[in-house]
């Protein structure tokens, strides 16, 4: 039966090639603007920590002294960094601090170039799901007593020293030669979670190094640097003992107790530190302290973009607009079509096999319509991308939108029918058969 | 020649029809009076000037990675080198490049001591460091005052004898009426600051940044204190593309041991601050044209549907001696009493559509001329969606009307 009505619709359409015409590109162009917009914001809104989202939380401290700042700053100065590193880790924990700089290698040929690098603790592969091809994170000890120790991702491994298992090898970073600890599998989390301000859809960085070396390299950092007060920085030593805030710290817990226990450790080490003239606004201990897990983080980000929460709702209204415009076609056509009905309905047909097929119809129309339209929004975010530099991670086709397309697609054509496919199956036989 | 009475009676006797049309425009107003309000505010962003001769200033960073340089010495021979090349109109040193997203800021005082009684913070401001080819080489205007002289120029940051020159907005929210020049500022220590001029126009590096046009130029050759520097070059538009070759050939040629990145002109990096606001305007103008594309075309599908199912009616009025005008004109009425229902209720959603984005999002609240343009636009475009198919309906014989259909 579905396939006969498939066959009328077919028939039917084709009958009305201008009407139909009309109604697919209505459909199509609405499905193109929602699920372009739609994939941008899926794309944006993603949080690639899933499951873990709640267990990697970022510290926050109210360092700051009184009327400067109103919120949390972001960022932590380094020797706050310093303390919480030693605060015994309750699962696993990491300081964190972008910078970069020249790299090369012994091969003469090989052009130097810049190369943004991570410096992290050892428990960042752990705790951000780092895969390794070969070898591992560098040894606890380089930690504490820094060694030139490097982990780099498999693409920058092929650059650097060509493909295989290159543990072991050296390169230079500022000159200095690094040993390649380990290789990890190419990773690229879309929005870089670990740290979205720098850029929350820039590519990963290739290369860690233990954030030990901070001090010892005197690294710059790629990243923001905020001070509340006017502090004279001679030398770097200064800006490590600055109350700036540029780095970052990331803590791991398996239960809500432990968070809990965190947090007390956390408030007896503000106490501490405002006993010796450090924090010094009014607030208590327990207020200066804030962990913030991954989603939360993203949201305070502003990882989506308020611009593009308006599109999706912009796109979602225009599909409306072309509902109501394949509502109204739907009608003039159906209404048309009522002597036929008419006839139908006078040789027996029943007003649900009438509405069913008219419904199946509607569909056709829908899935034609979105087909075009999930085409016409592959299109758009190609130019999107290529026209405005928009990140590649954010115009490719989300997986998902093969199976939201369709279904918003026929979903909306099957909303614009119902009413029209109400009326034409209330069609009265006599009325028509009179005026034949 | 408007007998609306009967048509607003014959639009009353079919509803549902009318009905959609009327859903579908009030819609539609509210959507793109929003939509163009946005336009029209990111269009504005997108206006404002910078000050900087955008396409003839190009701006690039040096990292060395040799040791034991005398930073001071090797950025006074790189700028020497600079000014030699070919085509270079002028160079500076920087610490921060306009409308480049990343860079320093700073809010100065009126008193040495941030603590004192009655301290005056300035607003926040831009913090630039250049020498004295700085103004010219962005090609700003001083309007006040004078430039640094090159005896003048620090090479340390936060010391005596620094002077400063500001951007005239940051002048005039600060100090109003009164000339700046020779106010004395303080940067939380001891050293005076003093300020020897005004330039006209010197935006920041943050278009999102609520001080875009507040700010100051330090008296500092600021790539004399690290490895890495970056500098301003001036040259016309020309130029500009061979001159990232020479001066990468130049750098390396001096001491390859260093890496010269990111070349772009100060208009190469409004263009990647504004993409946002580029990318909103150009989708939202597509949704309008979109918008109103479907809407007319769907329009005169219906109308055009509704001539053939009236073609007896239209018949037998043509026969009664109407005019092709008067059915022309009776579509267009009709078109025109729904529209007027649709543009109004429209006017009023729009408003409280406006009304929640303003809530929600930064956004200014909806100016009541768009919905009015809208509505005006949408009279014009949906009349010559029905005319067109409503001339065809007057072609129609009044002999139709006398055959049975």
């Amino acid at each position: 039966m579905f396939l006969h009505y498939l066959d009328l619709a077919w028939r039917s359409i084709k009958k009305t090639p201008i009407l139909s015409l009309l109604m697919v590109l209505a459909i199509s162009v609405g499905i193109g603007i929602t699920i372009t917009t739609l994939n941008v914001y899926k794309m944006m809104a993603f949080n690639p920590a899933g499951e873990k989202s709640d267990q990697l939380l970022r510290v926050q401290l109210w360092s700051q002294g009184p009327d400067s700042w109103d919120n949390f700053p972001q960022l932590l100065t380094y020797q706050d960094v310093q303390n919480l590193r030693n605060i015994e880790p309750l699962v696993r924990q990491t300081a964190m601090h972008r910078t970069g700089g020249v790299i090369q290698t012994d091969d003469p040929s090989f052009a130097a170039s810049m190369q943004s690098v991570r410096s992290v603790d050892r428990d960042f592969f752990k705790m951000f799901d780092v895969s390794f091809l070969h070898g591992s994170p560098w040894a606890a000890d380089a930690d504490v007593n820094a060694a030139y120790h490097a982990v780099i991702s498999s693409s920058l491994n092929e650059k650097l020293f060509g493909s295989g298992n290159n543990v072991g090898k050296t390169f230079y970073f500022d000159k200095r030669p690094y040993q390649v600890v380990g290789i990890t599998e190419d990773w690229n989390p879309q929005p870089k979670y670990y740290d979205p301000s720098n850029g929350a859809f820039n590519d990963a960085e290739q290369i860690f190094i233990p954030f030990s070396l901070l001090p010892i390299e005197k690294q710059a950092t790629w990243g923001n640097t905020s001070g509340w007060r006017y502090e004279k920085t001679n030398n770097f030593q200064d800006r490590l003992n600055s109350e700036r805030v540029w780095t970052m710290f990331w803590a791991e817990f398996e239960n809500a107790e432990q968070i809990e226990d965190y947090k007390r450790q956390l408030a007896a080490y503000v106490e501490q530190q405002k006993a010796i003239g450090r924090f010094t606004d009014n607030r208590s201990p327990e207020d200066s302290v804030q962990l913030v897990n991954v989603e939360q983080w993203l949201e305070n980000e502003n990882v989506v973009d308020e611009d593009n929460k308006i599109l999706v709702g912009l796109g979602f209204l225009f599909l409306s607009v072309c509902l109501v415009n394949i509502l109204g076609l739907l009608l003039t056509k159906f209404l048309k079509r009522a002597p036929e009905v008419g006839v139908r309905r006078a040789i027996g047909a029943s007003r649900r096999q009438i509405f069913s097929q008219y419904m199946v119809e509607v569909g056709v129309i829908g899935l034609i319509g979105g087909a075009i339209g999930l085409a016409l929004a592959w299109g758009a975010l190609a130019v999107l991308g290529d026209k405005f530099g928009t990140d590649a991670a954010l115009t490719q086709l989300d997986n998902s939108m093969w199976f939201l397309t369709p279904t918003i697609a026929i979903g909306t054509a099957l909303l614009a029918g119902l009413y029209p496919a109400w009326i034409v199956c209330r069609t009265k036989p006599s009325v028509y058969l009179k005026s034949q | 020649m408007l007998h609306i009475k009967p048509i607003i009676s014959s639009l009353l006797h079919s509803k549902s029809g009318p009905f959609l049309l009327f859903l579908q425009m009030m819609l539609s107003v509210a959507i793109i009076a929003n939509a163009s309000s946005i336009i029209n505010q990111r269009l504005e962003l997108m206006d404002r000037e910078s000050g900087v001769d955008e396409t003839k200033v190009l701006t690039f960073r040096v990292s060395s990675f040799s040791e034991n340089t005398d930073h001071e010495a090797q950025n006074k021979r790189d700028q020497q080198m600079l000014r030699d090349l070919p085509n270079v109109i002028n160079v500076s040193s920087t610490n921060m490049f306009p409308l480049s997203g990343g860079g320093w800021s700073t809010g100065l005082l009126d008193k040495p001591d941030p603590n004192a009684e009655g301290v005056k913070r300035t607003p926040q401001a831009a913090q630039y460091m250049g020498n004295e080819h700085f103004l010219d080489t962005l090609g700003l205007t001083l309007v006040e005052g004078r430039n640094f002289y090159p005896e003048e120029i620090l090479h340390e940051h936060g010391y005596a004898n620094q002077k400063v020159i500001v951007s005239k907005p940051l002048a005039d929210e600060y100090w109003g009426e009164e000339s700046p020049i020779g106010k004395i500022l303080y940067h939380g220590t001891e050293y005076p600051i003093e300020v020897i001029g005004v330039v006209d126009k010197l935006q920041g590096a943050w278009v999102d940044s609520d001080f875009l046009d507040n700010s100051f130029i330090f008296n500092i050759d600021f790539g004399s204190q690290s490895a890495g520097g970056m500098y301003f070059v001036r040259a016309n538009e020309e130029h500009i593309p061979e001159l990232k070759q020479q001066i990468e050939t130049a750098f390396l040629a001096e001491d390859p041991d260093r890496v010269v990145i990111e070349f772009l002109t100060v208009r190469e990096s409004r263009d990647i601050s504004y993409q946002n606001d580029a990318l909103m305007v150009y989708i939202l103008s597509i949704v309008i044209v979109l918008l109103l594309l479907v809407s007319s075309l769907g329009l005169a599908g219906m109308v055009m549907f509704n001539v053939q199912r009236r073609t007896k009616q239209i018949g037998t009025r043509r026969a009664l001696g109407a005019r092709k005008r008067d059915i022309i004109n009776q579509f267009l009425v009709e078109n025109y009493v729904i529209c007027l229902a649709a543009g109004v209720c429209g006017g009023l959603l729009a408003v409280q559509l406006g009304k929640q984005l303003m809530q929600h999002y930064s956004l200014p609240a909806l100016d009541l001329t768009y919905p009015l343009v809208t509505i005006a636009g949408l009279f014009i475009v949906t009349s010559i969606a029905v005319f067109l198919p409503a001339r065809k309906a007057a072609t129609i014989s009044p002999a139709i009307a006398t055959r049975s259909v």
